[in-house]
């Protein structure tokens, strides 16, 4: 490849401190207690030793957990409200998985769908993405299901392939090519690293065993629908809590809430998710009451209505869902074992 | 007992005894087991017994309607037992199928230990105090101390008490609170500053997902107080003040009803060492008032029992 580069692992850190100089740059860190995209501290990059994803999926880094909307006040001639000051930061985030980055693509759908939401998206625009496919996918991973190549991606700005001592990179975007343009202390990629990084992303797609029938989907899931019995069965095990959901890559809802003392306040909002009973309950009731009717939402949502809606697939086959549920629910199951008919 | 297991329940469910079974069935991933609520006799073959059953399936009994067999280790069934005691659960409608346990293994210390994933893992076997991992055909040997949940470490009732049916011999209890509650030692020992300071920081990375509360037996609620909004006792803003009183006041709700099976902190997503919390109130309410979590059925629950010559000093 042309416009393809080469550096060596031990040089990562040099990279990163370069691109500090232009960027607020993450990687993936376990300084808080579990493996998120955080600020380089600009000396550690044990992470390429032991990161396979994130416990957080990297949506936090533009839609946060919470976040402030706004301040208000209350005045003689209605509300003042006063936005936070606009993120003008630039930021790089080193490290993202193809799942986590096609994530990106697939929430940037709903946030500038009719409403253009200008906290996610001055992030986004503000973002330069840096993948690096993986070589070492989870049992839980099963995003070959989903379109997605473990080892490539184009939903992100860079690619880099680790080609054992080194990372082989290509430009996906212009942001990407700009970038790597004015990157300095590069070599150019060498037909071997090429070479090399096709067997790599190649033997990453064979690691994924874990797979989902996505062939006629929304026609299976449209015909059990009704099939409550299966839906019943599915979902009793499960316990409505929000780690499937708050740590799904691409679920997107949010909950809003107003702290009040006298005529002053601040808006926030917050992750919000359909597993939980009170979901929706502050503008009316929730209409799914039952389990087993907010089990079946969350996976017609995201294989069935979305696609229906906004021509994309709500998953990504990270495995986030599965890993990490205390009951071991896996949504593989639920989908593969969908009967043929009610 | 896997064995007896499967016999008993097929039997149970064709003599009418029970409509459904809550037990386990291998997981979906390596090294793991799930729950299997069925009242299918097919699937009853499905059922296992194994050092990787980590759930306590008393949580699903309030929501299960008929008469449930359910399998319970020893916290499991004194969780059981007390939701006997505050009337969430008739014990005619359960038949506690109750298995001696010799602990349960901590993925996450095995993970630590052997510097691998769970997925990465070729075997994990046990055989008594000893736990063999295979990693990349080498095989390395643990001793059950390093590898156990640290609530099974400390506990005083790895046979249930409360049964119908035992599958095995009991099991003689080796509780050792000294590691048990090495974490929470180390709290003990710090500063208040400094322990504000580490609350602080373990909480500031809360997501209010609830697991904690979900997964634990003892929050029986039917509306828990955080989702009250009138009035707003704690924001669902996931700021770290917020998230900090929701479990303080979770931990208060429950004490007098935690068995310490380590379910909170084994289901957080992002390690908040929440039984550090929680076994502080099960000491507090056998230090306080000398009361057991769920080893007498016929006795009050422990906030509901009240005494006038105790009052004073509670009071005071």
């Amino acid at each position: 490849m042309a416009d393809s580069k080469r550096i060596n692992k031990e040089d990562t850190g040099r990279l990163l401190d370069e691109w500090s100089k232009e960027f607020s740059v993450s990687v993936p860190s376990r300084e808080n207690g579990m493996p998120a995209m955080l600020p380089w501290d600009g000396k550690d990059t044990s992470f390429l030793e032991w990161y396979r994803n994130t416990v957080i999926p990297p949506k936090a880094n533009f839609f946060p957990p919470y976040e402030k909307m706004f301040d208000f006040q209350k005045g003689a001639e209605g509300y003042h409200l006063e936005l936070p000051p606009s993120d003008k930061q630039k930021q790089l985030i080193f490290g993202i998985r193809p799942c986590d980055a096609r994530a990106l693509t697939i929430l940037d759908t709903v946030f500038q769908d009719t409403y253009q939401d200008p906290y996610y998206l001055s992030r986004r625009a503000n973002t330069v993405l840096v993948g690096l496919g993986c070589t070492n996918p989870y049992d839980s991973c099963f995003c070959t299901s989903l379109g997605i190549s473990p080892g490539e991606s184009t939903d992100v700005d860079l690619m880099f392939t680790d080609t054992g001592d080194g990372f082989f990179i290509e430009p996906v975007s212009d942001k990407g090519r700009e970038l790597l343009a004015a990157t300095g202390g590069l070599e150019d990629g060498l037909e071997a690293d090429e070479a090399r990084a096709k067997d790599v992303k190649e033997a990453a797609y064979r690691k994924i065993t874990r797979r989902i029938d996505t062939g006629d989907i929304q026609q299976r899931l449209a015909a059990c629908f009704e099939n409550q019995d299966y839906w019943e069965k599915v979902a009793a095990k499960c316990v409505s809590c929000g780690i499937c959901t708050f740590l799904c890559p691409t679920c997107y809802c949010f909950d809003i809430n107003d702290e009040l003392s006298q005529d002053e306040g601040t808006r926030f909002r917050s992750w919000d998710s359909c597993s939980f009973p009170i979901y929706t309950r502050m503008p009316m009731e929730n209409p799914r009451q039952e389990k087993w009717r907010r089990v079946r939402q969350k996976v017609c949502h995201k294989y069935w209505f979305y696609p229906v809606n906004l021509d994309i697939t709500a998953c990504t086959g990270c495995g986030r869902c599965i890993r990490l549920c205390p009951v071991n629910w896996d949504i593989t199951q639920t989908l593969n074992n969908l009967p043929a008919s009610s | 007992m896997e064995q007896r297991l499967r016999s008993e329940v097929k039997a149970l469910l064709e003599q009418g005894k029970i409509d459904r079974v809550i037990g386990f069935e291998p997981g979906s991933l390596k090294f793991t087991t799930t729950p299997l609520i069925t009242s299918d006799g097919g699937d009853v073959d499905h059922l296992v017994i194994n050092p990787f059953i980590v759930n306590n399936l008393s949580v699903y009994l309030t929501g299960t309607s008929g008469r449930v067999g359910i399998v319970a280790k020893g916290c499991d069934s004194r969780s059981i037992v007390s939701l006997i005691q505050d009337n969430k659960v008739l014990r005619e409608n359960v038949v506690i199928i109750g298995i001696p346990c010799s602990g349960v293994i901590d993925l996450t210390k095995v993970e630590r230990l052997a510097g691998k994933d769970r997925d990465e893992l070729d075997d994990i076997v046990r055989q008594g105090d000893k736990i063999t991992v295979t990693v990349g055909g080498e095989r390395k040997e643990f001793p059950a101390s390093e590898v156990l949940f640290d609530n099974c470490l400390g506990c005083e009732f790895p046979t249930p008490r409360e049964y119908d049916i035992l599958l095995d011999e009991p099991v003689t209890p080796t509780p050792d609170k000294a590691i048990s509650e090495q974490k929470l030692d180390s709290l003990r020992e710090m500063p208040p500053e400094q322990r504000w300071q580490f609350w602080k920081e373990e909480f500031s990375r809360c997501i209010r997902c609830y697991a904690c509360r979900n997964v634990c037996p003892a929050c029986f609620c039917e509306r828990c107080f955080v989702e009250e909004s009138e009035p707003q006792w704690v924001l669902p803003v996931p700021r770290w003040q917020d998230n900090l009183i929701f479990q303080v006041i979770r931990s208060i709700h429950v004490a007098g009803r935690c068995t310490d099976c380590g379910e909170c902190e084994r289901a957080c997503p992002v390690n908040i060492p929440l039984r550090s919390l929680t076994r502080e109130m099960c000491n507090l309410a056998e230090e306080l008032f000398n009361y057991k979590v769920g080893i007498d059925k016929e006795a009050p629950p422990l906030f509901v029992a009240y005494e006038l010559e105790e009052a004073e000093d509670l009071i005071r």
